[in-house]
């Protein structure tokens, strides 16, 4: 979100305007020393930042004006409440710095913080502090009555504390392990969960939740998984295979159709050459017999 | 000696063309496109990427393997028979595939039974094919292979669609029932009515001419080297692609776009090794190496356009140099051989087919990632191409004269007939 550069140059005389941020996080334990690299961000009026353990927090504000910095009225705020102490206001030049510094020791400190200037408009940034997010498939993990599965969870580059499942009924969620086909293991790295499901049945469809839970919030992941039973793919296989066997009796059938028509026209042709052959019979039989005369007579 | 009356060239001829067409597209269509599976197996048994391997690469070396079989037994029951069973055998395998509980089941299943029908159907169909065509041979043969482009182009997103609906076991069933199809085209198959073409020399006796004859056996080791890379992409390219984020539906697609430019490799390859003079080696030559550098470059890879880019060039030049394989085989061999030459061709380089995809897989598992897969594919590919180097005639200007019927050469004991002596190039 741009530092809103129309409305400014219409107000304000120059039209140099900069709200800028800036965050200091130093992600260690709560006893131990601050300081880490910090992120500038000079455009962007939100700030979103991942963690899960403890930390000391620096979050600054520079706010950069044409106008009188003391004037400015400077503010910051968790979630819709006024924070009262432990920030700092200073100023460099024409340059306003605000700096508010705390500890996340829980999910109580995890939320959004924002700086608030207030000239005549009131200029805001924020820092969104939220736990790492699980990444989901979007497809549902299809199965079939019987089978087995495994629904896999899994956080990229984070080590929650613990796992936990649960399955839905309508809305209620459900603490998953207590059934006799389920059971859950642990992955061999700590950033995955698996959840395996023996004897599917189609009850154990739905919708299936994994918790991870750290020091500083909890994360969860939706998975979604469908029983089918083998009637499902069984009759579009079925239909097929009566239409191959439909297919194939045709062709068997329209090759002996065409064999019959092919005989038929063949034995028309083998009886035109009988008939030829019984006129030439016929003659031969008058020629043999003077020849047979002949025999008689030289055997006599 | 009863002479062979001429071949149709035509007529049912083209039903047959049809049939194999449909054929090719159900045997390796299903072959290629089963890397969409190979996800699912992984996830499903939680085995490792090489044993997975084993399934695609047991079924492509029992299919090349079962060939002469498939050949042999067509001959002597005529090729319907035989055609109507490997596509029930192929089905059959798929059907128990989806019944399974572990790989060893899918092995004897899919690779096995599945295997072992579609060797039953492949080989039986091209010799019929070749009774039906003579002078239009080579282009009746093209136009029944491309059934194998377009169908991995087909089934590769077909089937990934399958799986989201269906899962695997859905999936193989409704498989085996499109495999069911060669039953029907088995049927087309109508036996010409030819008299018997009698085999010159017997297959015996060619065998052993076979197995003596030095460039032969150097196409043939050059052959399996290529076959052992030859498959990879197939089968592990959508794997890579996940490795790299890519979300499935995408990965089937890339797949399908290197079928689509094997589709074109294969008629441009058969256009120019027409149109080239010489030795058609050389062309084989160019594109095995060429297939074999684009493998190995697919690691290095991560761009979505670099990889697009790699899998049109991985297509096109695979398949270029397919027809070329077959083709070069009369040049060296002589037509009279060229069945029995085929035979055992197709029985050694299954070795190859075999042996690949599980070497590939066995790298993965131990390198956690696809890259020495890949460039161990490109290196087979380029040593196979470098052994055809060593081919006779390699670098002559012309061809050598092979494809002229050889005249049985019949001698009296007292009258001499001298026939013409043509091209009488082997011992």
């Amino acid at each position: 979100m741009r530092a809103l550069p129309g409305l400014l140059a219409a107000r304000a005389p120059t039209p140099r305007l900069l709200l800028l941020l800036q965050c200091l996080l130093a992600t260690a334990r709560p006893s131990s020393a601050d300081g880490s690299a910090p992120e500038h961000s000079s455009m962007p009026v939100e700030k979103n930042i991942t963690l899960e353990r403890p930390s000391n927090v620096n979050l600054t504000c520079q706010f950069t004006t044409s106008g009188d910095l003391n004037a400015v009225n400077v503010t910051w705020k968790k979630d819709s409440e006024q924070l009262e102490n432990n920030y700092l206001v200073s100023a460099t030049g024409s340059t306003l710095y605000t700096q508010y510094r705390f500890t996340i020791i829980n999910s109580k400190q995890m939320g959004s913080y924002s700086c608030f200037f207030r000239e005549e408009k009131e200029q805001r940034g924020t820092f969104n502090f939220k736990v790492p997010e699980l990444h989901g498939k979007n497809k549902p993990l299809i199965s079939y009555v019987g089978d087995s599965t495994v629904l896999t969870c899994k956080c990229q580059n984070c080590f929650p504390l613990n796992w936990t499942w649960y399955s839905t009924n309508g809305s209620v969620k459900v603490p998953v392990g207590v059934q006799m086909n389920k059971y859950v293991i642990n992955g061999t790295y700590a950033n995955e969960t698996k959840l395996k499901i023996t004897q599917l049945l189609e009850e154990d469809g739905g919708s299936y939740w994994c918790h991870a839970l750290f020091q500083v919030g909890e994360s969860e992941e939706h998975i979604e998984l469908v029983v089918l039973s083998y009637l499902v793919p069984l009759k579009p296989f079925l239909a097929i295979v009566a239409e191959v066997v439909l297919l194939v009796a045709a062709i068997l059938l329209c090759e002996k159709y065409t064999q019959k028509e092919k005989k038929h026209s063949d034995e028309g042709k083998e009886f035109e050459q009988t008939e030829q052959l019984k006129s030439d019979d016929s003659n031969g039989i008058e020629n043999n017999v003077p020849r047979h005369r002949k025999n008689e007579s030289l055997g006599q | 000696m009863a002479r062979r009356t001429e071949p149709p060239d035509g007529g049912w001829g083209w039903v047959v063309v049809l049939s194999a067409f449909f054929q090719s597209a159900l045997v390796f269509g299903v072959l290629r496109s089963f890397g969409v599976f190979f996800v699912e197996f992984v996830a499903a048994f939680g085995e490792q990427a090489a044993r997975v391997s084993w399934i695609a690469s047991i079924g492509i070396a029992v299919q090349q393997f079962g060939s002469p079989v498939g050949s042999a037994l067509s001959t002597k029951f005529g090729p319907r028979p035989v055609v109507m069973t490997g596509g029930i055998l192929a089905a059959l395998g798929m059907l128990l595939a989806s019944f399974a509980t572990s790989l060893t089941h899918l092995y004897l299943s899919i690779g096995l039974l599945s295997g072992s029908g579609w060797a039953l159907t492949f080989a039986p169909t091209l010799a019929c094919l070749s009774c039906y065509f003579s002078r239009r041979r080579s282009l009746a043969t093209g136009l029944a292979l491309t059934g194998v482009g377009l169908s991995s182009f087909a089934f590769a997103p077909f089937f990934q669609w399958l799986l989201s609906h269906y899962a695997w076991r859905g999936s193989l069933l409704l498989v085996s029932a499109l495999s069911l199809h060669l039953v029907a085209c088995g049927a087309l198959l109508r036996p010409p009515s030819l008299a018997e073409d009698p085999a010159v020399g017997g297959p015996r006796a060619q065998l052993t001419s076979l197995l003596h004859h030095g460039p032969f056996l150097r196409y043939t080791v050059a052959l399996t080297l290529i076959n052992t890379g030859y498959f990879i992409p197939y089968l592990h390219l959508v794997a890579h692609l996940q490795d790299l984020d890519w979300d499935p539906l995408p990965a089937a697609f890339l797949l399908s776009v290197a079928a689509i430019s094997d589709l074109v490799g294969r008629v441009v390859s058969g256009w120019l090794g027409d149109a080239v003079p010489g030795p058609v080696t050389r062309l084989l030559m160019l594109w095995t190496t060429l297939t074999g550098v684009s493998l190995a470059l697919f690691p290095v890879a991560r761009a979505p356009t670099a990889l697009v880019a790699l899998a049109v060039a991985y297509g096109f030049t695979s398949g270029a140099l397919a027809p070329l394989a077959f083709s070069v085989l009369p040049e060296l061999v002589g037509t009279k051989r060229i069945y029995c030459g085929l035979g055992l061709l197709q029985m050694i380089e299954s070795i190859g087919g075999l042996l690949g995809p599980p070497l590939s897989g066995y790298l993965r598992d131990v390198t956690g990632n696809y890259t020495a897969s890949f460039v161990v594919a490109g290196a087979f590919l380029l040593s196979g191409s470098g052994i055809l180097l060593t081919l006779p005639d390699f670098f002559s200007c012309f061809s050598t004269t092979t494809s002229r019927p050889q005249d049985l050469v019949t001698e009296a004991p007292d009258i001499k007939v001298s026939l013409p002596k043509e091209g009488l190039e082997e011992d």
